[in-house]
């Protein structure tokens, strides 16, 4: 046996089952549908907590950044100055060398 | 954060070259410092602030010399006082290759040089007595 159906007919059906329900099914229906609200209620205030930690991990790894960048920005000025010491150091050696060599200053000297 | 930068800033502060070092009169410097640049007294306070700074490096060496060291040292200074920086870094860098030679050569060229020093010498010690003439 065929029955031509269609969408707005399954509607009308299903409200008119809806209507035909007990009592009791439509309190389990009614309590779930309370539960599945509260349920929701609950998940927002989880999402605004996570936005809220998303703005402060944001903070945290821009004050990372910056820490890390002043230390990299550290050790440059620290080496190079490290590195104009140990220049100057092997100047200074040079200079006194070439004043007490037993070669004259004018050999080295243009 | 803000005294990470504060901490930085001050470690700026302590690796930057100071200044008073190179600033200093020749009546401020110490005894062994006035002993090894006394060849300098006179024109000290006139040079410019690196080369006394310079200077001032070499000097802290000239303690552990050995009295010829010291006398060669003290000969020289002046001179070298009186050279560009140009000239200067020019005289590290030949002296620098001059190091690099092997032994021998360099042997050899030092007995050159005196070779040449000792007749200049004899022609210097010769002069007076053709003028006489």
């Amino acid at each position: 046996m065929t029955t031509d159906l269609d969408t707005g007919k399954i509607t009308q059906l299903l409200t008119l089952s809806t209507k035909q329900l007990d009592a009791r099914t439509l309190s389990a229906l009614s309590n779930a549908r309370q539960k599945a609200l509260e349920r929701q209620a609950e998940c927002a205030p989880a999402f605004a907590f996570n936005a809220g930690g998303e703005a402060h991990n944001q903070r945290q790894e821009s004050i990372q950044y910056w820490v890390v960048a002043g230390l990299l920005a550290a050790m440059l000025i620290a080496g190079t100055s490290f590195w104009q010491h140990i220049q100057e150091h092997q100047t200074a050696e040079l200079d006194v060398a070439i004043l007490t060599d037993d070669l004259p200053i004018e050999v080295f000297v243009d | 954060m803000r005294s990470f930068i504060t901490g930085v800033l001050l470690l700026l502060c302590f690796t930057s070259t100071p200044a008073s070092a190179a600033s200093v009169s020749w009546h401020a410097l110490t005894h062994t410092q006035r002993e090894a640049l006394a060849p300098l007294a006179q024109q000290w306070d006139t040079l410019p602030e690196d080369q006394r700074t310079r200077l001032l490096k070499t000097a802290k060496r000239y303690p552990g010399l050995t009295p010829e060291q010291k006398q060669r040292y003290h000969s020289r200074l002046e001179k070298w006082s009186k050279l560009t920086p140009e000239q200067h870094r020019a005289a590290r860098e030949k002296y620098r290759a001059f190091n690099k030679v092997p032994a021998e050569k360099r042997e050899q060229v030092k007995q050159m040089v005196r070779e040449q020093e000792a007749g200049k010498t004899t022609a210097g010690d010769s002069h007076p007595a053709e003028s006489a003439r």
